[in-house]
């Protein structure tokens, strides 16, 4: 176990840098943070001073080292737009863009899973083809466009939830959640469906697929002539055995959700990091952008490592294995 | 059946929302630029600038009307007396006097946290500012600087009690005036410090762009219109419209022109525009030998030649870009600034129309068939920008130019543009201060000590131009500073260094229980709208 861990620490320390190479170069690459910064009214010299400010005078091998060594200690350098610390940004926004995702993945595996089982078992009846006929509709339009309907229809039309923002906020261990109150619920609605749209189908479909390959096992014919109730067969024989992919992808899924819910953000103008990530972009703000994606990265590593260890407990197989 | 209950959500949510945003004396605005702080001096971007202007003011307003200051005039060269409006009180009940404008100034200049305010370069020259009494205070600046006064429309003024002044307080343009301790930059972010004397009292900012206003009732003229404002972020159009038709806003910056012809049916919403200072033109590179992205036949720069300039302007029917895409809501252009501001010339000639005698001047000048130019472009940054681009495109290969449209984001272009790789390229600019700035700093020949020509990416260079720009620079005298940049405007249209398209308005959309009256600066403040 412990070379395990070693292995994963020393894999992700090399992606990390990877990605800071990439991410870095990537942006100088796309514009200057000077030229976004700065007026039209702007001299030359107070360009150059700007640029002295920011850093931006050296070469560009020593801003990396200087970025890469601070961010070693800690520190993740100073936003050039917000000029706050990178750090600060991030954690601010996080507990928006946490709530929501959560929300969206317990209404995806909610709802999803149930489905998905049940089209399974009743593969041939019609409800089960009513319920793929949708999920296969969810799956493939485009996410934005399924956030302009739900605008369209619930907060133009019948007016029952609000379109944008994130509405009341209230204090829980001293950061803000709209969770705790029903205007916050309210707001956080629409974009936590439209996020869940995705993942319901594609929980059913897992669901689904998995039930029907395991229906057919033959353990599940045995314990089906042992006389076992369908309850017990379904929760103890199936549900176990269609939660490993489950479980996988899942893991992955609340990574995604939490780090590239950009266009949701964006479209309900949910104040989390997506949209901080995709703002920081458009005005070439590096500092937040590298440091984003870096920390996006550990993230990715750290839930792939909790997902192999959920994997050891569900299956024995991987658990016994020496 | 559908169709039915289609009308019916319609009819629905027209008079919810029409019993929605009746309430209280509160108006709820969705801007499309979140603002990045409530620091006065640390950004001139729109959002900032126009939330901040609700908390503090300048001597004098953006459209001329004197706000703190009451009169002023240069008593010699290089010196600017301000008389100040007495009995004026900031948010926090200190009283407004000359102290605060030095302190203001200081504060300008000071590298709060070693960072350099985005706006200082507002106070140009200045070398000094002394309060000669309560309320008279001194500008010295090194030479002739007659814009000055233009350019302290950017000093917010600060109330000098939320700072330990020390003994003395001494304006000094690099240091901290002696200033023993200027409020830090996370204790601006608490709000405490945004204390202004404008006519609106800071409640709460978050750093995601909303904010939270009320009125300030002991303000010392009219009062605001609304009790409260309270100010959201919502940078997509379309996010930005539903919240609007969804209840959540009374009023929107910026909808695009889709929008715009859904809101003409709907009698519970209503739109207005108010022609803005900035003018959408084309800048043509006609001062390099070869010029980037932009080739003929025989290798030669194309665009030196002032009847290939000539004829692509003449090859644009404007009339037709204003009405049919902009849908009327800009207007032509016949110079670079706008011909309603004040100071410029109102009677410029309009730029005519003639594509055969376009056509004609590319075959005189020898040039028939040979040119393909790349015509870039930010793109989501001008109304409909785009699809102008894409008509300009069109109207000069009618004259057997090939165009080819490159449209990047606002970041790729401005990084193109500061590295000089944009021959021909499109731009809007506008400018509070007069017509004449933004000429200065397009088209003058590069002269630091004026500050002109600092982006002059036309690399244009014309002896009568700059003649008349130099003098503009150091007349103080504002009819005659009037009568120099005209003449500069006029050489400039003549030359075509850049091709003029129209003048973009600003656009606001808002419930109709409410009206409101635009400004040109693109800026948006709750007392443009007032209830019906």
């Amino acid at each position: 176990m412990i070379n395990f861990i070693l292995k994963r620490l020393w894999h992700s320390g090399i992606l990390a840098i990877t990605m800071s190479l990439i991410v870095f170069f990537g942006m100088y690459v796309v514009g200057d943070p000077v030229e976004m910064l700065s007026d039209d009214e702007f001299t030359e010299q107070d360009k150059i001073d700007l640029a002295i400010e920011l850093g931006l005078d050296k070469p560009l091998y020593e801003q990396y080292f200087t970025f890469t060594g601070d961010m070693l200690q800690g520190d993740f350098g100073t936003s050039f737009v917000y000029n706050r610390p990178v750090l600060d940004l991030i954690i601010e926004r996080l507990p928006a863009t946490l709530e929501i995702s959560l929300l969206a993945m317990v209404i995806g595996l909610s709802i999803g899973i149930p489905l998905g089982i049940f089209s399974g078992i009743k593969n041939n009846s019609r409800a089960s083809k009513i319920i793929s006929f949708f999920t296969t509709v969810g799956y493939s339009t485009p996410n934005f466009w399924q956030a302009i309907i739900l605008i369209m229809v619930f907060a133009v039309f019948l007016q029952w939830l609000p379109a944008s923002g994130r509405g009341l906020t209230n204090s829980m261990f001293g950061v803000e959640w709209s969770l705790l109150s029903i205007d916050g619920l309210r707001h956080m609605a629409l974009p936590a469906v439209n996020l869940a749209i995705y993942k319901i189908c594609m929980q059913q479909r897992l669901a689904k697929s998995g039930t029907q390959e395991i229906l057919y096992q033959e353990y599940m014919t045995y314990a089906r002539a042992k006389g076992i109730s369908r309850y017990r067969i379904i929760r103890r024989h199936l549900l176990r055995n269609i939660l490993i992919p489950i479980v996988t992808i899942t893991g992955l899924e609340v990574g995604g959700l939490i780090a590239f819910s950009t266009v949701t953000e964006s479209i309900f103008s949910w104040p989390g990091i997506g949209k901080l990530l995709l703002d920081s972009i458009h005005m070439i703000d590096r500092p937040v952008v590298v440091a984003y994606l870096i920390l996006i990265t550990l993230m990715f590593v750290f839930i792939n490592f909790v997902v192999d260890v959920m994997y050891a407990i569900l299956d024995p197989r991987i658990r016994h294995q020496k | 059946m559908k169709y039915i209950n289609f009308k019916t959500a319609c009819f629905v949510a027209i008079s919810a929302s029409m019993m929605g945003s009746v309430s209280a004396d509160t108006l709820r605005m969705a801007f499309s630029v979140a603002p990045s702080t409530i620091d006065p001096f640390k950004s001139s971007a729109s959002g900032t600038a126009s939330l901040n202007e609700h908390l503090y003011e300048a001597l004098v307003s953006r459209t001329n009307d004197k706000l703190l200051a009451t009169s002023y005039g240069w008593t010699d060269d290089t010196t600017l007396v301000v008389n100040l409006r007495e009995g004026v009180k900031f948010h926090n009940g200190a009283d407004f006097t000359a102290q605060d404008v030095v302190y203001s100034s200081c504060r300008m200049m000071y590298r709060v946290g070693g960072k350099k305010n985005m706006l200082t370069s507002a106070m140009g020259p200045v070398t000094d500012v002394v309060a000669i009494d309560d309320y008279t205070v001194a500008f010295k600046t090194v030479g002739l600087y007659p814009i000055l006064i233009q350019k302290l429309k950017s000093l917010s003024i600060l109330d000098s009690g939320d700072a330990d002044l020390g003994s003395t307080l001494k304006f000094d343009n690099t240091g901290d005036c002696g200033i023993t301790r200027y409020p830090t930059k996370d204790e601006f972010a608490t709000g405490k410090y945004a204390n202004g004397t404008g006519k609106y009292k800071y409640e709460s900012f978050s750093n995601t762009g909303d904010a939270v206003l009320v009125r300030n009732d002991d303000y010392w003229g009219n009062p605001g219109n609304w009790e409260r404002v309270e100010i959201s972020s919502v940078g997509n159009s379309g996010a930005r419209m539903a919240g609007l038709l969804a209840g959540d806003y009374d009023l929107i910056e910026n909808p695009t022109g889709e929008d715009l012809l859904a809101l003409e049916g709907n009698s519970a919403y209503s739109f207005s525009t108010e022609p803005s200072w900035r003018t959408i033109f084309l800048v043509l590179d006609v001062g390099s030998d070869v010029a980037p992205g932009v080739t003929a036949a025989d290798g030669t720069n194309p665009l030196k030649d002032i009847r290939v300039r000539q004829a692509l302007s003449l090859s644009i029917n404007r009339d037709a870009i204003v009405d049919k895409l902009m849908g009327g809501n800009a207007t032509v252009a016949s110079q670079f600034a706008p011909s309603y501001q004040n100071g410029a010339d109102s009677s410029m000639p309009d730029l005519a129309y003639d594509a055969d005698k376009a056509r004609q001047l590319l075959a005189d000048a020898g040039y028939s068939d040979s040119i393909t130019i790349n015509l870039r472009m930010p793109t989501n940054k001008y109304q409909n920008g785009k699809r102008v681009g894409q008509a300009i495109a069109q109207y000069w290969s009618r004259i057997g130019i090939e165009v080819n449209l490159v449209a990047e984001p606002w970041s790729v272009f401005r990084k193109g543009r500061s590295a000089r790789e944009l021959g021909v390229f499109m731009y809007g600019w506008g400018h509070p201060q007069g017509p004449a700035q933004m000429i200065s700093y397009a088209f003058g020949t590069r002269n630091k000590p004026l500050n002109l020509g600092g982006s002059n990416y036309s690399n244009y260079s014309s002896p009568d131009f700059d003649a008349a720009m130099t003098a503009w620079a150091v007349e103080t005298d504002e009819a005659k500073a009037f009568e120099y940049n005209q003449a500069a405007m006029r050489v400039a249209v003549e030359d075509l260094p850049g091709i003029p398209l129209y003048y973009q308005h600003s656009i606001w959309a808002h419930t109709s229980d409410i009206s409101v009256s635009g400004r040109p600066d693109e800026r948006t403040f709750a007392d443009m709208a007032s209830k019906n």
